[in-house]
């Protein structure tokens, strides 16, 4: 931000004065006093093209018209926008945009909300003198989710340049030339992209619609509720449009929230998920081996009668409870005190178990604090970027979007270790961007970061007075990389020395250097010491507690950061706090007026573990699916069997809801209010755009309703009464919305961590993983993120069912044609736990020797896996394994 | 594939820039070289040549009034019609080729030889009525210099009447 | 044929009998004397320094001072520098670069390499429409004998000093011979005209540096280098039109083509003396003076000197050096239809009034030469003129209303003629007012 005069210039808008930072384009200096000039072509998100020309405004001093919207503003500048010559000018170039346009406004789902209507209305006589033939151009199919309408372009080229500036898709071409250009893509078949909706969005008329909605409204029919999307981490702010009890459509306005109006396929085409027929609207209890529909009545009474007997006869310890990261806080928050205040037990887990949880104790153990000590702007401001395990567009697109400003934009040097191969598709590619790629698959990724460090250490990158402060921490470091042979190194990343000297000197380099890593490392067996090594880097390099510097893990869905700091897991309390401190303990016991089980809890293996050996007798299943999300080596679903009380909150009849005693049909994000922690440590604000379908309730009120039953009664009326204990017992609670200021180090956490903390695993966290041999005709089969979707709730949207409708296979063209295969092909991928069979796709950004299956239709794929458990954070590892493949008929 | 069958060539191309995408209008010309149009397997090829998306290239190449997405004749006859050309006769020229292949500008003859198109101005304002086939100028047009060029072209693929290097008027120091 | 002698410069070498434009014959003529005298022995800012003390002004449509526009570059900048050379000659009634570079392909090399020493650009880019196939041909071969001779590549003629020069050919659009669409166009880009400032000058080609330089702007280089800023600034009319210019007659003249003349004699002498006079000897009835882009003028003009200045304060331009006459009997406003054809077609679409405009000029042209015009057509077109005309990216759009505005305004009476048979034929009823939106 500018603060010395030398930055800022004034000028006048039409007598105005105003003082603006240098290089404000005069368009923007005039919205600041409210002068609102028209324009079409002009996006504060995109390089001035001034294409329109609908923004001429007179400027002193210079004999023509100017363009505000590429002007930039300089001292002592005098701007008029409402002379006769002015308006005169805004007339005519609206009437040229006119001339051509069909005026179809009647069956424009633009109608109402369409900068040419509010133009047209605001300045042009009511006849047109263009008495000519209008062109028309011939309508051909575009895609199944976006819709084109070129007769009613006015050529401004946004959605182009914004699927290349912002999205680095490419995929929109203006083809031809003249009156007669037009917006079309590559090729006879239908658009193939990110289906992020940019275009859809950031067209100014209706020239680019989505077909999700097509002719189903008027936009002024329409009730808007302005609330978070509910799939990934990134918690993009969203308005959902409905008209009575139906999602009608979905938009991010320009400037709204953490997204700043962007959005992925996810929150633009997905927002269908809770519509989908099969929803759950009554709740289920087992009767004689079936379930079958009962009352909330009958239901919760079940559910407290058979709870109270079991917790009788064998404690509350025979309890367990496992909870989805896309539960609100306030349900999160609630779950883990009804179990443990209710039940009585610290055997709670949520989804965060399955990977989160290893950044963010990495995170506790080196710096002291569970959320980043940067934010969003901190990473389009970065001049570094150390991308690790993440394709990011794919798990993470508009963290991704701040990236790729950072580098594309502002030049930003990106080094990144991610399996993916550099390539061009239809979908960016984030290695593309990168300056040092190192295609590295999961399995060995912590070598990379190993290369990386060793290079600091023997470039002597290190930072000279941590050397002087921490000699022993910097000596046991240096010693153990030293130990390390740059041949191994290159044996198993299939890079040289060079490349690692080269990035690690860009990255010593950087003056604010942030490194982001994503699921492939963080779901991986690395995950935890990965992290750790990291951190290493950036204490190393003397950037960890540096502004603008910092590490940070991506979560996946969109409330594991809540679920971590609301104690959803059995190590947490509260805050998030060790379960064993004695100080936070007696904190709680205060607000609670009862003390929390004293003992560690299980986590949601152990759990199934001792459902598995009878000793556990109960669990709480909420939004979570293990038996579709373990592979058969956990033997979840056998476990579950043995249980004597199966409670399942779900909007879908799971396979794990299949098994229960009770099923109690649940809302949706969409349904209910509440708040979401996005990856960055954002608390914002979710409202409900539709009641509760059918019979369904917000997880919350049953957790309350049987509190009560049970005659431990955790009294709240609504949501916004949890946030308000939540908010006295934890910080960062306070306030929603603006961004709060991300942490700084924990000075003394850091201290630690360097005299002593570092050393208990520094052996094992510092040995290279040894480079696997295949045999032939196998592959390293990896669960994947995809753009499409996230987790498995999106596979009830019905627009992203469009784009992916099920799990293929992606694999290298080299290996395609080792195997003898070509696109739509079927394989049969078998090891010794089992066998699948499934299409496959070539693509090149698929390194050989892997193979890609998405992760949102791993049903069947999930049981050729086996599953490694990181022993400090408990997180279970299911990403990868060896199969056997062969084409089958 | 261009790659295989062109090596030597492309690589010259991509030497003379230090951007690729610099290369995109040179290699669309290969491409119309080797098929007579520019294929849609041309133009992905090229687009990974040049590490771009198809997309880009197709939007470049749909530009250029010179690059044929379409089959185009064996002989692309284009018949100037700007006004310096039409001052001095171009219409009837247009007229003539018309009767003569039995095409209106915009078509084919069935056996596929000629395509006729009227273009604008071709930088021979002062030598019209003009036209282009293929690579080369035929200028000052009259009625039996056209009907001998396309004779020519039917018969041996090639015409005599085709402009060497341009000098207009033709003269001499001394002639003044 | 009693055409006044004036010292041909430019087109010199090429009427040699028996001149072939090869290297060798270049030589002989005292070819690359200039580069010998001038590269590592004049300082590169005392090149541009002479250029400026020349007066010599781009010929490519704009008259801009070359020197001034090369002094425009970034003194301290360290990084690359790009020179293109302007070979785009796509302006209607404009043959001459053509001339220049199929009858004398060194002298243009000569300069190109004069102006790269001067800039301190060690790559330029000949940027040459597509069509001319035979040209770029000759480009190339005339390419290949000047580095092997040493003229050009690394180290020329063992100076350390680096010129490389390659032909990139165009594919068909008019717009590429405005610089900035030149330069995305050389970037492999639709060749859409850059929003300017920023200026080539300082983001240019992949936004660095860069001058663009027109064939026959540069093709004066060696000479000016050779016989001194003096010897130039002394030629035509000076101060502000040094040099001679090739003016390229076309339309109803006895002997259309290239005429290199100093700058200032009259259009009259030019049509007359040099071009032969009017093709059966019909009066003149119009004439343009620089190409597609200029204002028509009438016979009253006709001794208007042919300078910058003086066509300037006649109401035109000398523009691109295209001269088209135009006999008594031509029907102006079918003469002004067919330029408007063409700026239709060679409309890049970027920007809406040009874009909307031409489509929308063109369709009332036709119409009333079609004679189905209507009397508001003509304050239409006026008006829809004014809109265009300063309100575009690039000069395009003052360009592409010319040739109505200054038909309008000499000869509205034939518009009117036409509109009055239409309705007298009553070929078509008034139409309503037109559609409510
Ligand atoms: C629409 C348009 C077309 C132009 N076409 C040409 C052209 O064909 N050749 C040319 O040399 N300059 C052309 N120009 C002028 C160039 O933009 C530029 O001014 C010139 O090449 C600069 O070189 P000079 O300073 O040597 O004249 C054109 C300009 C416009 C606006
Ligand atoms: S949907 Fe997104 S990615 Fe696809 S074309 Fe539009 S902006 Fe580009
Ligand atoms: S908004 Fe300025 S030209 Fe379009």
């Amino acid at each position: 931000m500018p603060n010395t005069t030398t930055d800022t210039v004034r000028l006048t808008i039409d007598g105005t004065t105003v003082t603006v930072p240098k290089g404000t384009l005069v368009i923007e200096a005039a919205r600041r006093v409210g002068v609102m000039i028209p324009h079409f072509c002009y996006h504060p998100k995109l390089k001035p093209d001034a294409n329109c020309r609908m923004c001429l405004v007179e400027v002193e001093k210079m004999p023509k018209l100017q363009t505000a919207c590429s002007t930039p503003v300089a001292e002592g500048m005098s701007v008029r926008t409402a002379t006769t010559v002015v308006n005169d000018a805004h007339k005519s170039v609206l009437e040229f945009i006119l001339a051509n346009h069909p005026l179809d406004c009647p069956v424009c789902d633009q109608g109402g909300k369409c900068d040419l209507q509010d133009f047209s209305h605001q300045y042009t006589a009511t006849t047109s003198r263009f008495v000519e033939t209008k062109r028309i151009f011939q309508k051909d199919y575009f895609s199944p989710l976006i819709e084109t309408q070129m007769n009613r372009c006015v050529q401004c080229l946004r959605c182009v340049r914004y699927c290349d500036e912002v999205m680095d898709v490419k995929a929109l071409a203006p083809v031809g030339r003249g009156t007669m250009t037009e917006i079309k893509h590559f090729g006879t078949h239908p658009l193939d992209c990110e289906f992020c909706g940019g275009c859809v969005q950031i067209c100014p008329v209706g020239a680019i619609t989505s077909r999700l909605s097509m002719y189903e409204y008027r936009p002024w029919m329409l009730k808007r509720a302005e609330t978070v999307c509910g799939y990934c981490g990134d918690g993009c702010q969203i308005t959902v449009q409905t008209k009575d009890q139906e999602l009608i459509e979905v938009n991010s306005a320009q400037g709204a929230g953490r997204n700043n109006g962007d959005l992925c396929a996810r929150g633009f085409f997905g927002f269908h998920a809770g519509s989908h027929p099969e929803r759950l609207t009554h709740p289920l209890i087992r009767r004689h081996g079936a379930l079958v529909q009962a009352t909330w009545e009958e239901a919760l009474e079940f559910v407290a009668e058979r709870t109270g007997r079991i917790k009788a006869a064998h404690g509350g310890q025979s309890f367990g409870g496992l909870i989805s990261g896309r539960c609100t806080n306030e349900e999160l928050y609630l779950f883990q005190k009804f179990m443990r205040v209710t039940i009585a037990t610290n055997n709670i887990d949520s989804s965060a178990r399955y990977g989160h949880l290893n950044g963010l104790q990495a995170m506790r153990r080196v710096q002291g604090t569970h959320r980043w000590t940067v934010g969003f702007d901190d990473i389009a401001a970065a001049d570094v970027l150390l991308l690790v395990g993440t394709n990011i567009t794919e798990s993470n697109p508009i963290t991704g979007l701040k990236v790729k400003e950072a580098v594309k934009k502002r030049g930003a040097a990106l080094v990144t270790i991610e399996a993916v191969e550099p390539s061009i598709d239809t979908l960016s590619n984030i290695a593309n961007l990168s300056r040092h790629h190192f295609s590295v698959p999961a399995t060995h990724m912590r070598n990379a970061i190993l290369g990386l460090l060793k290079a600091v250490v023997e470039q002597s990158l290190v930072q000279p007075d941590l050397l002087q402060r921490q000699p022993a921490y910097v000596n046991a470091v240096t010693r153990a990389l030293l130990d390390i042979s740059w041949e191994d190194v290159q044996a198993s990343t299939r890079a040289d020395t060079a490349s690692f000297t080269d990035a690690a000197k860009v990255l010593a380099g950087g003056r604010r250097l942030v490194i982001l890593a994503g699921q492939s490392l963080l779901r991986s067996e690395q995950g935890y010491s990965g992290s750790l090594d990291l951190f290493d880097l950036l204490l190393l390099t003397g950037k960890l507690d540096q502004p603008g510097c910092g590490c940070a893990s991506l979560a996946e869905e969109n409330n594991d950061q809540g679920a971590v700091e609301m104690g959803a897991v059995a190590e947490f309390l509260p805050g998030p706090c060790d379960i064993t401190s004695r100080a936070d303990r007696d904190r709680i016991m205060k607000l609670w007026k009862a003390e929390p089980p004293p003992n560690g809890g299980a986590s949601l293996v152990e759990m199934l573990d001792r459902a598995g050996a009878g000793i556990l007798k109960a669990m709480f299943i909420v939004g979570e699916n293990p038996v579709g999300s373990l592979p058969a080596q956990v033997r979840a679903e056998e476990s579950l069997r043995k249980l004597d009380l199966l409670v399942c909150q779900e909007l879908f009849l799971t396979e794990t809801a299949a098994l229960a005693h009770v099923v109690l049909p649940v809302a949706s994000s969409m349904e209910k209010s509440g708040t979401f922690t996005n990856t960055e440590g954002h608390v914002q604000a979710v409202r409900p755009a539709i009641e509760p379908v059918g019979e369904s309730r917000p997880d919350w009120e049953v957790f309350v309703a049987l509190s009560i039953l049970m005659d431990a009664p955790l009294a709240y009326a609504e949501s916004k009464d949890i946030l308000k204990e939540i908010r006295s017992l934890i910080p960062g609670y306070g306030s929603l919305g603006p961004a709060p200021v991300p942490p700084k180090v924990d000075r003394t956490a850091v201290d630690r961590y360097l005299s002593e903390g570092y050393q208990k695993d520094l052996t094992s966290r510092y040995r290279l993983i040894a480079p696997k041999t295949r045999p032939d005709g196998t592959v390293q089969l990896e669960l994947v993120q995809s753009l499409f979707h996230s987790g498995k709730l999106s596979t009830r949207a019905k627009g992203l069912l469009q784009v992916e409708g099920r799990g293929i296979l992606k694999i290298n063209p080299l290996d395609a044609a080792r195997f003898g295969l070509v696109d739509g092909d079927r394989v049969r991928l078998s090891n010794a736990r089992g066998e699948m069979t499934t299409e496959v796709r070539v693509m090149e950004r698929v390194p050989e020797g892997l193979a890609w299956f998405p992760d949102h239709f791993s049903h069947a794929a999930i049981r050729l896996f086996d599953c490694v458990i990181d022993p400090v954070t408990r997180v279970p590892s299911i990403r990868t394994t060896s199969v056997s493949m062969m084409k089958v008929a | 594939m261009l790659k295989e069958k062109y090596q030597k060539e492309i690589d010259e191309i991509l030497a003379r820039y230090p951007v690729k995408r610099s290369a995109l209008i040179p290699l669309l010309y290969l491409a119309q070289r080797d098929q007579g149009y520019v294929t849609e397997p041309a133009m992905k090829e090229i687009a990974r040549l040049l590490g771009l998306t198809p997309s880009q290239v197709y939007e470049t190449a749909t530009f250029y009034t010179m690059l044929n997405l379409k089959k185009v004749g064996k002989f692309h006859i284009q018949v100037c019609k700007s006004l310096m050309c039409a001052l001095v006769g171009s219409d009837t020229v247009i007229g003539w080729i018309t009767t003569k292949l039995g095409i209106a500008p915009g078509n084919s003859t069935a056996d596929g030889l000629f395509t006729l198109s009227v273009v604008e101005c071709l930088a021979a304002c002062g030598t019209g009525p003009m036209m282009q086939i293929n690579d080369d100028y035929y200028e000052r047009l009259t009625e039996e210099k056209v009907d001998r060029i396309l004779a020519d072209l039917k018969t041996t693929g090639t015409s005599q009447l085709k402009s060497g290097p341009f000098m207009w008027p033709e003269r001499t120091q001394a002639s003044g | 044929m009693a055409a006044p002698q004036h010292e041909l410069i430019l087109l010199k070498n090429m009427t040699q009998p028996g001149y072939t434009g090869s290297l060798a014959d270049y030589e002989k003529t005292g070819g690359y004397q200039a580069l010998r005298k001038t590269l590592g022995k004049v300082a590169p800012a005392d090149v541009t320094a002479t250029v400026m003390k020349s007066g010599l002004r781009g010929r490519g449509g704009a008259g801009f001072p070359t020197g001034v526009k090369w002094g425009f570059l970034p003194k301290d900048y360290t990084g690359p520098r790009y020179l293109c050379c302007n070979a785009d000659e796509s302006e209607p009634g404009t043959f001459k670069d053509r001339q220049l570079m199929e009858r004398d392909p060194h002298q243009l090399l000569e300069g190109i390499v004069l102006a790269g020493y001067a800039i301190g650009a060690e790559s330029a880019y000949i940027y040459i429409r597509g069509e001319m196939v035979l040209g770029s041909k000759i480009l190339e071969r005339a390419l290949g004998e000047a580095r092997a001779a040493g003229y050009i590549g690394r180290n020329i003629l063992g100076t350390g000093i680096n010129v490389e020069v390659w032909v990139h050919r165009g594919a068909g659009a008019y717009i590429c011979g405005e610089e900035t669409a030149l330069l995305e166009s050389l970037e492999g880009k639709r060749g859409l005209p850059r929003v300017k400032p920023p200026f080539p000058a300082t983001h240019g080609l992949y936004n660095k540096p860069t001058v663009v330089n027109n064939v026959e702007t540069l093709a004066n280089l060696p000479h000016i280098m050779s016989r001194g800023a003096e010897w130039f600034a002394a030629i035509g009319s000076p101060p502000k039109s040094t040099g001679t210019r090739i003016f390229c007659v076309s339309g109803h003249v006895k002997r259309p083509g290239n005429y290199e003349v100093p700058m200032g004699i009259t259009i009259r002498e030019l049509i007359y003396e040099h071009a032969g006079g009017m093709r059966s000897d019909k009066p003149i009835k119009a004439f343009i003076p620089g190409g597609a882009s200029a204002p028509f003028l009438t016979p009253d003009q006709l001794d208007v000197k042919l300078d910058f200045e003086s066509v300037a304060a006649a109401g035109s331009m000398l523009g691109s050096g295209g001269v088209t006459v135009m006999e008594e009997g031509t029907s102006m406003v079918w003469a002004a239809l067919r330029l408007m054809e063409f700026f239709y077609h060679e409309s890049c679409g970027k920007c809406s009034p040009c874009r909307e405009g031409s489509s929308w000029l063109v369709q009332t042209m036709r119409r009333i030469v079609a004679k189905r015009g209507q009397m508001q057509d003509l304050e239409t077109l006026s008006d829809l003129c004014k809109n265009i005309a300063g309100r575009t990216v690039c000069a395009f759009g003052d360009a592409e209303v010319a040739p109505i505005m200054s038909t309008l305004k000499h000869w509205r009476q034939e518009y009117v003629t036409l509109i009055r048979e239409a309705e007298a034929a009553n070929l078509i009823r008034p139409e309503p007012a037109g559609a409510k939106h």
